[in-house]
């Protein structure tokens, strides 16, 4: 039981903590288009983002399958970008562009979690020592908690914008333009250009 | 303001280099011998840089100075260097001591690469008397004793 604690403990000081700021920051970009009454969307991309994460971390600890670090380091800043990208361009979502039925957000989620999953286990290898199935249980349910406080932190950020562009859009003739396309605009450039320098400084050629 | 901006972005990426600062030591008790191996688990850069070196002497130094068992009678276990080996990025620390009537009871501190990033996780893993058990070390963690 203490061992599960402790990697529940791991698992949430890991994404809560600054130094994991790519996790962060793509939460961050996942949620910026949500308001407080889509949470029930929200909830399901985050939970497809776990569910990514959880299936490579735990390919990669058990050894059936091996990533080179640089890659992996490369390619969370780039699903970063691919979010944001996304969020600036697309405005329907009940369709994936691609074709077909269905919301398409949770799948994507549920892809970039493969990578962010790859990059835990990068810095986990080295501490989950068999028998792994507690160690890696608890490490996810710690995530799984730190997201959510991530997430609840985050909505009460995106809340204090929304706030700030209701009250400054209609003194600069903003009255026509959405005080939540602006955020999610304006969320998304910034966590974009961050990424985006991430991604040049850790391109792996 | 061009220079403000790589400044910000210079310090975000700083902060994403190396996101999981952690290291796992592990407690095996032998009672065969009466004795207590103690095995470090570090990524190699992180150790050395916080010991000084690479040398065995210095490693030596630095671990035995960070990690402390103490036993029940509130005096120090003298910890041994038992050597290291290295497996791709990972340094493996090897310290060992006598633990006679075993390991419950005992308190250990686990201080290593604090001193280097405030973030440090180190987790200590103990196995005897048929039993598990796991402790988390943060910074300004005291020493905890074993059940």
């Amino acid at each position: 039981m203490n061992q599960l604690r402790t990697f529940v403990e791991l698992g949430f000081r890991h994404i809560t903590d600054l130094g994991a700021l790519d996790h962060i920051l793509f939460l961050l970009a996942l949620a910026a288009i949500y308001r407080p009454v889509d949470w029930r969307r929200a909830l399901w991309v985050i939970s497809a983002f776990t569910v990514g994460h959880s299936i490579t971390l735990a390919l990669a600890v058990t050894g059936l399958l091996a990533l080179p670090t640089p890659v992996i380091e490369f390619l969370i800043p780039v699903t970063i970008v691919a979010t944001c990208v996304e969020n600036l361009v697309m405005r329907e979502r009940a369709r994936p562009p691609w074709g077909g039925g269905g919301r398409y957000r949770p799948m994507l989620a549920g892809v970039f979690g493969l990578v962010h999953g790859a990059g835990f286990a990068n810095y986990l290898n080295a501490l989950f020592v068999a028998p792994i199935a507690v160690p890696l249980f608890g490490f996810n349910v710690g995530i799984e908690l730190g997201q959510l406080v991530v997430l609840s932190l985050a909505a009460a950020a995106l809340a204090v914008v929304d706030g700030l562009l209701r009250g400054l859009l209609p003194r600069i003739g903003g009255n026509t333009v959405s005080p939540l396309r602006v955020r999610v605009a304006l969320v998304s450039t910034i966590v974009l250009v961050v990424a985006a320098h991430w991604a040049v400084e850790r391109t792996p050629w | 303001m061009l220079r403000d901006l790589a400044m910000v972005l210079g310090v975000t990426a700083t902060l994403v280099l190396h996101p999981l600062h952690t290291t796992l030591t592990q407690l095996e008790y032998r009672a065969a011998d009466e004795t207590v191996r103690v095995t470090v688990r570090a990524f190699a850069d992180d150790f050395t840089a916080a010991a000084g070196g690479a040398a065995d002497s210095v490693a030596a130094r630095y671990l035995r100075s960070m990690v402390t068992l103490t036993g029940r009678d509130d005096r120090r276990l003298p910890l041994a260097w038992c050597g290291v080996r290295q497996t791709g990025d990972l340094l493996w620390l090897c310290l060992q001591a006598p633990a006679p009537g075993g390991l419950a009871g005992i308190r250990i501190e686990a201080r290593q690469l604090f001193e280097r990033y405030s973030d440090q996780i180190n987790i200590v893993q103990a196995n005897y008397a048929g039993r598990d058990v796991s402790l988390l070390f943060v910074r300004g963690d005291a020493a905890r004793a074993l059940p």
